[in-house]
């Protein structure tokens, strides 16, 4: 469902032009857990930004579901964002004036659907990751596993085909980070939702079906 | 929808940085309310004025010299030169002479040192006038009698109210029968006027005047010249022939002498340009405070885009266009500046409520000035809003999200 071919993405810093993907080819198939590794460096957060189209590849296709999609203007980029992608972050990056469920709303919202809607349908959400009980907490009362988890309801409640978690369990402890990665492979094997899990953690690739691994821009196994 | 969850979000983000908010709504509210109230003044003073000139009648005519200027007061040629005076006969011959005029009522003023007791009468003015002067002028006796024509070349007076109040501080008793000096001249008081609101539409300040018969005037003061003339115009007959009359009466009995006749319709358009202008231009002195309250709005919305820079990356991932990033601190900065506004209207209407309230004038809501304020403090948070916001949606997601 994910087709990546040839991509390439240099910035220019002052006057030279680094080059930090040099052709990166990578299939993905409906359904995958898959997990993006490499060391720091290695470009793998510029493809993640490519991936959840937050960026734009200098060179190279990127398709989703077949069609190409990287050189849309921005507003189709955001409407591709908003349907078919759901971000999980390191930081979770909730709203903190927003209480739990309002997090969780926040696609739908953008996507202009009904109030009553958006309130069941997140409700539900929040329910399959084990935090209705804290649905009107705002994010500085919870913990940082219980973020996350809202943070994956968030992540899911427009039903995406597309999950992409950026070190989803790197600021959490062993226990929790484990709890995190058990409910995206419950998510994944229940929902036959896609994730794409970028760690520099063998740990955690391990978990995964299959691993990417990434060194200097390319994709090396 | 997200107009409710933009609304709901903007009240939040606004309490939740209450200090900041607060310091930008008081430049808003001070903007506001200056506009407000200097239209509304503005406004009321022009009622005030307008309510006056009904209460004089619309049917009065001043006649005056003309000083010169107009295109038929040329020196030379015979003329009488600006020397020339209205002469008394010929005034008093104009209800005669001219079939539109029914009353006329001239007036004199009087130089010269005015005493009471040996005391100088601050604020006190003389004026000769005739008999038919209180009923031309719509005055009314307080205290005692008005001056008939039968009281020619008499000593005595009718004062102003501001006068007679004066009086017992001088060490006199009751105004009538009180003596007061004018120049050389004792003159007995015979009546005092009632009190009138200041600032009509009159040529004088009754409520400082001291009246004389003109016939004594004109001897008793010194370089006594009748200055102008009203006039009351016969009930179904136009200002404007009346006026006609008025200037043909004089151009064969004065030769030369020019008079200038005005009526009251020339009055108000004259004044309403005048109240243009001064509204205008008090409206101005506001819109300055006014462009000083916009800036506050866009600083306060421009820190806050900073500081919310990570907040707008997630909601960038989450799928917000920029159009809906724009939308959301837009509508920030319209509710603060219509919450500002609406302040505003109240501080404006309160301030111009207690400017009425001691210049003595009636107090009138403007319904143009409230909605002037609610549509320009609309406009002034789009215009102001409308930078920050566009910052905002033009931020990049990635960079966004980064900050912290």
């Amino acid at each position: 469902m994910l087709m990546l071919q040839d991509i390439r993405k240099s910035y220019r810093i002052g006057p030279t032009e680094v080059e930090v993907l040099k052709g990166v080819t990578l299939e993905i198939q409906r359904g995958e857990l898959i997990a993006i590794m490499g060391p720091s460096g290695c470009g793998k957060s510029t493809l993640m930004n490519i991936i959840g189209l937050l960026d734009r590849p200098t060179s190279g296709r990127f398709l989703i579901d077949g069609s190409e999609v990287s050189y849309a203007d921005d507003d189709a980029l955001s409407e591709i964002r908003n349907q078919r992608i759901g971000f999980v972050f390191q930081q979770y990056f909730l709203l903190s004036r927003l209480t739990a469920i309002e997090n969780v709303e926040l696609p739908l919202v953008y996507r202009g659907d009904a109030h009553r809607f958006t309130r069941e349908r997140s409700m539900e959400l929040l329910r399959r990751v084990g935090m209705e009980e804290r649905a009107a907490h705002r994010p500085s009362e919870l913990s940082g596993g219980q973020q996350q988890r809202v943070a994956i309801a968030r992540a899911l409640v427009g039903k995406p085909s597309l999950i992409l978690a950026d070190e989803p369990t790197g600021a959490l402890d062993t226990q929790v980070g484990h709890e995190i990665m058990e409910l995206f492979r419950t998510l994944n094997r229940e929902d036959g939702i896609t994730v794409v899990i970028i760690t520099h953690d063998p740990g955690i690739a391990a978990q995964c079906d299959r691993s990417a691994v990434m060194q200097d821009g390319v994709i090396v196994q | 929808m997200i107009l409710r969850a933009n609304l709901k979000e903007a009240a939040r983000s606004l309490l939740s940085s209450k200090q900041r908010t607060i310091l930008a709504l008081i430049g808003i509210v001070i903007g506001i309310g200056s506009v407000i109230a200097m239209v509304s003044v503005g406004k009321i003073v022009q009622e005030e004025s307008l309510r006056q000139f009904r209460e004089m009648g619309t049917d009065i005519l001043t006649i005056e010299k003309d000083m010169g200027g107009g295109p038929d007061s040329k020196p030379g040629g015979g003329a009488p030169g600006p020397g020339a005076a209205l002469r008394l006969a010929d005034i008093l011959a104009i209800p005669g002479a001219c079939p539109g005029i029914d009353t006329v009522a001239p007036m004199a003023r009087g130089g010269g040192e005015i005493s009471f007791n040996g005391k100088k009468l601050e604020q006190a003015g003389a004026l000769g006038v005739t008999e038919s002067f209180l009923g031309i002028n719509k005055l009314k006796i307080g205290q005692g009698r008005f001056l008939t024509d039968m009281d020619e070349q008499s000593r005595y007076c009718v004062i102003g109210n501001a006068v007679a109040n004066q009086m017992p501080q001088l060490g006199g008793g009751q105004p009538i029968g009180g003596k007061i000096r004018i120049g050389d001249n004792l003159f007995t008081v015979i009546g005092v006027l009632k009190p009138v609101p200041e600032g009509g539409m009159r040529r004088f300040e009754p409520n400082t005047s001291i009246l004389i018969h003109i016939t004594t005037g004109m001897r008793a003061f010194v370089n006594a010249e009748i200055g102008s003339v009203t006039a009351h115009v016969r009930t179904g007959v136009s200002n404007k022939t009346a006026g006609e009359q008025v200037k043909a009466h004089f151009t064969a009995k004065a030769k030369g002498l020019s008079v200038r006749v005005t009526s009251p319709e020339e009055v108000v358009a004259q004044m309403e340009k005048q109240m243009q202008m001064f509204t205008l231009l008090l409206g101005a002195i506001g819109s300055i405070s006014l462009i000083v309250g916009g800036v506050g709005v866009m600083n306060v919305m421009l820190v806050s885009v900073t500081e919310r820079r990570r907040e707008i990356g997630i909601r960038r991932a989450l799928g917000a266009k920029r159009g809906d990033i724009r939308g959301q601190f837009l509508i920030e900065s319209v509710i603060l500046s219509l919450v500002g506004g609406l302040l505003g209207i109240l501080f404006g209407v309160g301030a111009s409520r207690i400017i009425a309230h001691f210049a003595h004038w009636q107090f009138a809501l403007s319904t143009s000035a409230i909605l002037l304020g609610v549509g320009v403090s609309n406009a002034v948070g789009v215009f102001f809003g409308y930078y920050p916001a566009r910052q905002a949606s033009l931020l990049d997601p990635i960079v966004a999200l980064k900050s912290d």
